[in-house]
């Protein structure tokens, strides 16, 4: 009997929920059949059966989710004697129609194909994969034109010589009139949908199609807490006193504060069991753009935390989050989440919530622009902020209520200061 | 400034007697021993007129006992001689393998090279000229397995004489195999004086391009014939070895050879299984494996004994067969 652990799939993974089995107990599986959809913080993963056999049992369901090392399921190897008890009490000839042995070509077919597939027989004399290798040429890329499809020499500087042309006719494959378009009209390329971007996927339909959501946009003044920033780093020049804090930081600090007014956007919509559940701390997510794909650090309690600490905790998760070292934990518990998109150039946006939070606002790029204040015409740096909400849990005027007193903080940092612990 | 050589024109034959009498006027333990060598003068005259120069003491005729003769031999080349063994036909070789192969190869390495063996064993070899059955063995490769034994095989007068000699100069032991059908097939200018060719050394005896063909004994009249004929009709240039020596083989040669053409074609009438053509392959597929343009092939005499006369050149690799194997190789 086989056990199937969910192991370690991704950097120090510790534990999975599982989404979905694509098995039930009786079916017969061959080698390398996906078996059960995991799906941890950082990837949703598929476990293939190690082995051909039958599925026994599954010990674990459906939502659960399981710490590395558990049996998920017990899979009877191919060809392994059941033990006495278990033999099934079925006369011979129905036994010889239970689906296992006529599994059996099926597989040693796929364990061709796929040996085929992996290794390519390139059919070249030696001397010819010398003159390839010494020209830095993938054989394999060739088009043989001598005996059999065997590579000749004359293919091979045919090859260097006249550039691409060979390739297409081999990936090509067919005997069918070459088509004479270029090569750039007729390249396609393929991304492997899966991994991060397979998860990222899951997760905004997930998002999009259970939540409805509304944005709103406003524009906020961004003037006085530049000035206050500008003054901090002029007393701080060295930044030794960890005084140059980032716009974020405030950003969050000032969405912490409204939160706290407005808990209804720092909640999670229980639907099973009918109640909204207002969150007590708030753990600001910090939508980031690492290399691999959007990833979201959370930083933890920031009702507790100066906005120095704030600034210091952000930098290193963002930090981490591009050089893929966040631990599961950095990416567990959000309540509410941001997306500090101005540094990249957008003007607005509607964004999708990170499921199953409530809200989630965007920061857009500031520009100065003339701005009519006290009937006159001044230039104030102006933001765009895009607010998106769950319209099942709030509506649009407590959403935009909840915008201005953001607004309020981030306009009035003097008024912030009053308010911190 | 140049030195004038006086030379002869030599069959094969007489410049093995005349390395022979060269070592033998130099050296008074270099003896001669075999059925008929003495008055006779041997089954090939190849040691014509010896006994009468040397006595009988030192051109010894044996009793029909090959065990015997190389036996002794080994005895009186433990003891400070240098015995050239007779075979009267490579074929009748077989009675004393057990003497060459459980004594004369082993001692230097029993005795931990307290003992040598410097002792040749002449045996005339090979098929095409009409001799009857086990006559015309080409069993060479029974001999190159044997570790501690160097087999040399000369194709023409001029390498005869100097291998000859280099091989009783040997401090162990030579099996000189001596190709019949090249006996007096042509003269050659041959040096009067002592020279040696070096053993283990093969001979680059025509310069090509396109393949390399290796031969020995015979065979190489067959390649070169081929290789003339294939350069003519098809512009295909060959470089032509004659390795001389099979055991140890000139490795340097081969490889050089095969990695400037990419392609080789090995010649041989021996049968096929086991013999030294393989290790040729081996050799080559050590040295200069990623230079092959083609498989290399081989043509040898087929897995049967030697057949009788009637049939023989059915046995014998010859230039046709030769030349399709180049085509074949070439144009793999």
């Amino acid at each position: 009997m086989i056990e199937v652990k969910l192991h370690d799939i991704g950097e120090g993974i510790t534990e999975g929920e599982i989404t979905h089995f694509h098995v039930s107990p009786g079916d017969v599986v061959k080698i390398d059949q996906p078996l059960v959809e995991v799906q941890t913080d950082k990837v949703t993963a598929e476990l293939p059966s190690p082995v051909a056999g039958t599925v026994k049992e599954i010990k674990a369901s459906e939502g659960e989710v399981v710490t590395v090392g558990t049996t998920i399921i017990l899979i009877e190897k191919e060809g392994s004697v059941p033990t006495q008890d278990k033999m099934p009490e079925e006369p011979l000839q129905e036994k010889q129609e239970k689906p296992v042995p006529a599994a059996q070509p099926e597989r040693s077919m796929s364990a061709v194909q796929s040996m085929t597939r992996l290794t390519r027989r390139v059919l070249a004399a030696p001397y010819t994969r010398k003159i390839a290798r010494e020209n830095n040429v993938d054989i394999e890329q060739i088009n043989g034109s001598g005996p059999a499809g065997r590579v000749t020499e004359e293919d091979v500087y045919q090859f260097i010589n006249g550039g691409q042309e060979q390739v297409e006719k081999k990936q090509e494959g067919s005997s069918e009139t070459p088509v004479s378009i270029t090569k750039a009209a007729v390249e396609t390329k393929e991304i492997p949908f899966k991994g991060r971007r397979k998860q990222i996927a899951q997760k905004m339909t997930q998002s999009l199609y259970t939540i409805p959501h509304v944005s709103h946009f406003d524009e906020v003044d961004l003037t006085n807490l530049l000035d206050l920033k500008k003054s901090l780093k002029t007393a701080d020049p060295d930044g030794s006193k960890g005084m140059n804090v980032s716009l974020a930081a405030f950003f969050v600090k000032a969405l912490q504060l409204a939160l706290r007014d407005y808990p209804i956007f720092n909640a999670k919509l229980d639907e099973e069991n009918e109640v909204i559940r207002l969150e007590g701390e708030v753990n600001m997510g910090i939508a980031t753009d690492a290399d691999d794909g959007l990833i979201v650090p959370v930083v933890k309690n920031v009702e507790q935390k100066s906005i120095s600490t704030i600034n210091s905790e952000m930098k290193e998760l963002i930090n981490k989050a591009k050089t893929n070292k966040l631990k599961p934990s950095e990416m567990k518990g959000g309540t509410f989440t941001i997306s500090n998109v101005g540094p990249l150039g957008s003007t607005g946006a509607t964004p999708i919530i990170n499921h199953p939070e409530v809200g989630l606002m965007a920061f857009h790029k500031t520009k100065k622009m003339p701005v009519v204040i006290n009937d006159e015409i001044v230039i104030r740096s102006i933001m765009n902020v895009s607010m998106t909400f769950d319209h099942r849990v709030a509506d649009g005027a407590t959403a935009v209520a909840f915008t201005n007193r953001f607004m309020h903080y981030i306009e009035n940092p003097a008024a912030m200061t009053l308010e911190l612990i | 400034m140049s030195t004038a050589v006086k030379t002869q024109k030599l069959t094969m034959v007489q410049a093995i007697t005349d390395a022979m009498a060269t070592m033998m006027r130099e050296h008074d333990n270099v003896l001669v021993l075999g059925e008929d060598v003495g008055r006779n003068g041997g089954v090939f005259r190849a040691t014509d007129g010896l006994q009468a120069e040397f006595g009988e003491k030192r051109v010894i005729d044996t009793p029909l006992a090959e065990s015997g003769i190389i036996g002794t031999s080994i005895g009186l080349a433990m003891n400070g001689f240098r015995p050239i063994a007779e075979m009267q036909f490579f074929g009748f070789i077989y009675p004393a393998f057990n003497q060459i192969m459980t004594h004369a190869s082993r001692i230097r390495s029993r005795t931990l090279g307290h003992f040598t063996v410097p002792m040749v064993i002449r045996a005339p070899f090979g098929a095409g000229v009409r001799a009857p059955e086990i006559h015309s063995d080409s069993v060479e490769a029974l001999f190159t397995h044997m570790p501690g034994i160097k087999v040399v095989v000369p194709s023409n007068a001029y390498d005869a004489k100097g291998l000859l000699i280099a091989s009783i100069e040997d401090s162990d032991p030579v099996l000189f195999l001596e190709p019949m059908r090249c006996y007096r097939s042509h003269k050659l200018e041959v040096p009067e004086e002592k020279y040696t060719v070096e053993i283990g050394k093969g001979a680059r005896l025509q310069e090509g391009e396109d393949i390399t063909l290796i031969a020995w004994g015979a065979m190489v009249d067959v390649v070169k014939k081929a290789a003339k004929e294939i350069e003519q009709a098809e512009g295909i240039t060959c470089d032509v070895l004659d390795l001389r020596t099979l055991y140890p083989l000139d490795r340097d040669l081969i490889s050089e050879s095969v990695q400037k053409t990419g392609r080789g074609v090995i010649v041989h009438e021996a049968p096929g299984t086991g013999g030294v053509g393989n290790d040729v392959v081996s050799l080559i597929n050590d040295t200069s494996f990623l230079h092959l343009r083609s498989p290399i092939k081989r043509v040898t005499g087929h897995d049967t004994p030697v057949p009788m006369f009637a049939i023989e050149d059915h046995y014998l690799p010859d230039a046709e067969r030769v030349k399709q194997a180049i085509v074949d190789t070439v144009r793999f």
